[in-house]
């Protein structure tokens, strides 16, 4: 038993924040068209196998497992990374043709995530993309997004475009089991509290130089008390997502039961968290050129994704976990 | 990362499970006075007798020596069997003066005191908050004057759980009259029936007498039960209280399952007016699925910071988080219960087990201040987790 990064997990951890601040820094935010993710990032994360480290060695992945995966996505919630990525990985991880399966994992063909909303679909993600990806809790769909009538929306969220389709054609290859779906809630959960963290982070930064009435405000307990409050939603997000993860790869029986609880605590410890951020920056945390606003617009979308509020809590209830 | 339970603490838990669905009381514990002193020893000299008392607790004083991880899985068995609370009036010895004495003690102290302590014979409370220093524990003045071989100690304590029961007491005392704050403190060994010891009970909101002050005139107590140097009781304190911050609520974090479970029962069986049963009620049924979220990452967290204890040998500073979140989330769960039981919430004699809802919410307030108010926790944490600059 011992639930925190080791080892070779704490090279995955720093080989994966050293590659995403390089290519998807959360700084393009600030830049003009910085929505989804270029084909040549994608290729390059390609390039680099990080599409597929969950993927077995025989499919042509890494054939590593939930853990390296949800290491992975948690340094690309530090740097709001759009959503694609998580649709290319997904894409990787569903059971495809090889060939198929060999574009996607090298990103050279490019996937982008649907949602089901009301009646119509949400697409996050670039309209440019080959694949339009369709997860359920038991299995999936993917559709080629030529064939997919899109309209374009604004998006309050600045790191994906948003397309909305009134209606879905046949899909072009259709697979079944959990995994995919697991493997996309411990992704974003993982995205989640890396977000949590880091708005934790920028306040406790900018706590320890911001001076008013002549003090630190780090050294007031209005700014302290919040802080250490956002400390314990982030230890919780972060014991439960590293329980969940592990109970996926070891396969456990109450496996789908801690993934659930781990989005829904991840989904609270980001929201609470870019909110309390805000408000404690001060006038600061309210303007465009910060980058509290940005966790905060894509914690809004990361907790819509893989399990929101209500349908978590409703299979929580009744849920039961082992030992 | 990994889950695994090792052969070794799976045979644990089946031999615990074993044992105690055949040995837990079957009778309730009297709620107050002696009779509920009398079944706490009882039921730790049942657990000695049979091996099961000090889990952790090395082998050479008497314990299984057995991993932290292992004691996770004695209290994980313990609430599941419904066995006696671990916050009883053994809890100070077993849960902060027996670790204090193990890793600060002679050998002659931890000789006479350690099997005593487990064995149930000896039940002890604690001496260190009185009436102007609670949260500020370092401007405590109760005084000790080295005197020969014996210190004598005037002054008065406060907030001292089950004084009236206990054999012995953690008594921190101020040896250096020019000393200020943190320096010149001492940790002693008081035995209760000295001569000068007068107790007198505080009545809390529960309508119980559990804690006490307790006054001290020219108390004498031999140098030898001196635990650390002259001087340096803060240290000594300070290893108290991480004791208690780090593994002193362990059963509560991992009772808190049980209970959410217990409450999510009780909403099926109770009905409203309009016929409908309080489960069905989503404003209610959410709150319960969300302390459940939150009762099941507490565990995650608890086995992540014991499987770190293990690792490093102290506890961190997580048990400040922790005891936080544990202490709110039991409030929540409580006032979720208010509002299921309604009226019948409100009717209470005094008694626990008149009314067990409603001693457990205003115990809510006893759990989130004793140990360190949840204020003096989020200050722990923003100065040993967060590193914020310190006003003080």
């Amino acid at each position: 038993m011992y639930l925190a990064p080791e080892g070779d997990e704490l090279e995955i951890v720093n080989a994966a924040s050293d590659f995403l601040v390089g290519t998807t820094p959360i700084s393009r935010l600030h830049e003009a068209g910085c929505a989804d993710l270029a084909p040549s990032a994608r290729e390059a994360f390609g390039e680099m196998g990080w599409f597929a480290l969950a993927v077995p060695e025989e499919q042509g992945g890494s054939g590593l497992s939930a853990v390296e995966h949800t290491l992975f996505f948690r340094e690309a919630g530090r740097q709001c990374a759009p959503v694609d990525l998580l649709a290319q990985c997904l894409l990787a991880n569903a059971d495809l043709d090889s060939g198929l399966r060999e574009d996607v994992i090298a990103g050279t063909a490019g996937a982008a995530l649907l949602v089901p909303s009301g009646a119509s679909w949400r697409l996050l993600g670039s309209s440019e993309a080959r694949w339009a990806l369709l997860v359920e809790r038991t299995g999936g769909a993917v559709y080629s997004m030529d064939a997919i009538a899109l309209q374009e929306r604004p998006a309050l969220d600045p790191t994906n475009s948003l397309h909305v389709a009134e209606s879905l054609p046949q899909p072009m290859h259709v697979f079944e089991g959990p995994t995919v779906w697991q493997l996309g809630q411990l992704a974003v959960a993982a995205m989640l509290v890396g977000i949590a963290e880091t708005a934790l982070d920028l306040i406790v930064e900018y706590a320890k130089v911001r001076e008013t009435f002549g003090r630190k405000i780090g050294s007031y307990q209005a700014v302290r008390h919040p802080c250490a409050d956002m400390a314990v939603r982030t230890e919780a997000a972060r014991s439960q997502l590293w329980y969940a993860a592990t109970a996926a790869k070891e396969e456990r029986a109450d496996a789908q039961v801690h993934l659930d609880a781990a989005k829904h605590l991840a989904n609270l410890a980001a929201m609470s968290n870019s909110d309390t951020s805000i408000q404690l920056h001060g006038g600061i945390g309210v303007t465009d050129e910060h980058d509290c606003h940005l966790l905060l617009k894509h914690a809004m979308t990361l907790s819509r994704l893989f399990g929101g509020k209500r349908d978590l809590l409703g299979r929580l209830l009744k849920a039961q976990v082992a030992d | 990362m990994d889950l695994h339970f090792s052969e070794a603490d799976h045979e644990f838990r089946a031999r615990a499970r074993t044992w105690l669905k055949a040995h837990v009381p079957t009778d309730s514990r009297p709620a107050h006075g002696e009779a509920s002193a009398r079944f706490d020893r009882d039921w730790q000299r049942k657990l000695y007798e049979h091996g099961w008392a000090g889990v952790a607790w090395p082998k050479e004083y008497g314990g299984l020596g057995l991993s932290g991880l292992q004691q996770v899985i004695w209290y994980e068995e313990l609430a599941r069997a419904q066995a006696p609370h671990h916050i009883n009036t053994t809890y100070v010895a077993m849960m902060h003066a027996g670790p204090t004495l193990i890793t600060r003690g002679t050998e002659e102290q931890k000789a006479f005191h350690l099997p005593r302590i487990l064995s149930g014979e000896a039940l002890w409370c604690q001496g260190f908050s009185e009436p102007n220093a609670g949260s500020d524990l370092a401007s405590l003045k109760t005084r000790g004057v080295v005197d020969g071989d014996v210190v004598v100690v005037t002054g008065s304590k406060m907030w001292t759980t089950d004084a009236q029961h206990a054999d012995y007491q953690e008594l921190l005392v101020r040896t250096d009259p020019q000393s200020e704050r943190h320096k010149g403190l001492t940790w002693l060994i008081c035995d209760m029936r000295l001569p000068g010891i007068d107790i007198k009970p505080i009545r809390t909101m529960m309508q119980d007498e559990h804690v006490n002050s307790v006054f001290y005139d020219e108390v004498r107590i031999p140098l030898s039960n001196v635990v650390g140097e002259v001087g340096g009781g803060w240290s000594t304190a300070l290893a108290t209280l991480s004791f208690e911050r780090g593994l002193g609520f362990i059963g509560d974090q991992l009772e808190l399952y049980e209970r959410v479970n217990r409450v999510i029962d009780l909403a099926e069986q109770v009905e409203f007016e309009d016929g409908r049963r309080a489960i069905e009620d989503s404003a209610i049924s959410q709150r319960l699925a969300a302390i459940k979220a939150d009762a099941i990452a507490i565990r995650a967290m608890t086995l992540a910071d014991i499987a770190e204890t293990d690792r490093t040998g102290m506890p961190g500073p997580k048990g400040s988080m922790m005891k936080l979140l544990v202490t709110q989330t039991h409030k929540a769960l409580s006032e979720v219960v208010g509002e299921i039981l309604d009226w019948d919430f409100l009717e209470f004699n005094g008694d626990r087990s008149n009314n067990p809802w409603i001693y457990e919410y205003l115990w809510s307030w006893i759990f989130s201040i004793s140990g360190g108010t949840s204020e003096i926790q989020r200050e722990i944490t923003a100065d040993r987790v967060l590193g914020l600059p310190r006003a003080r």
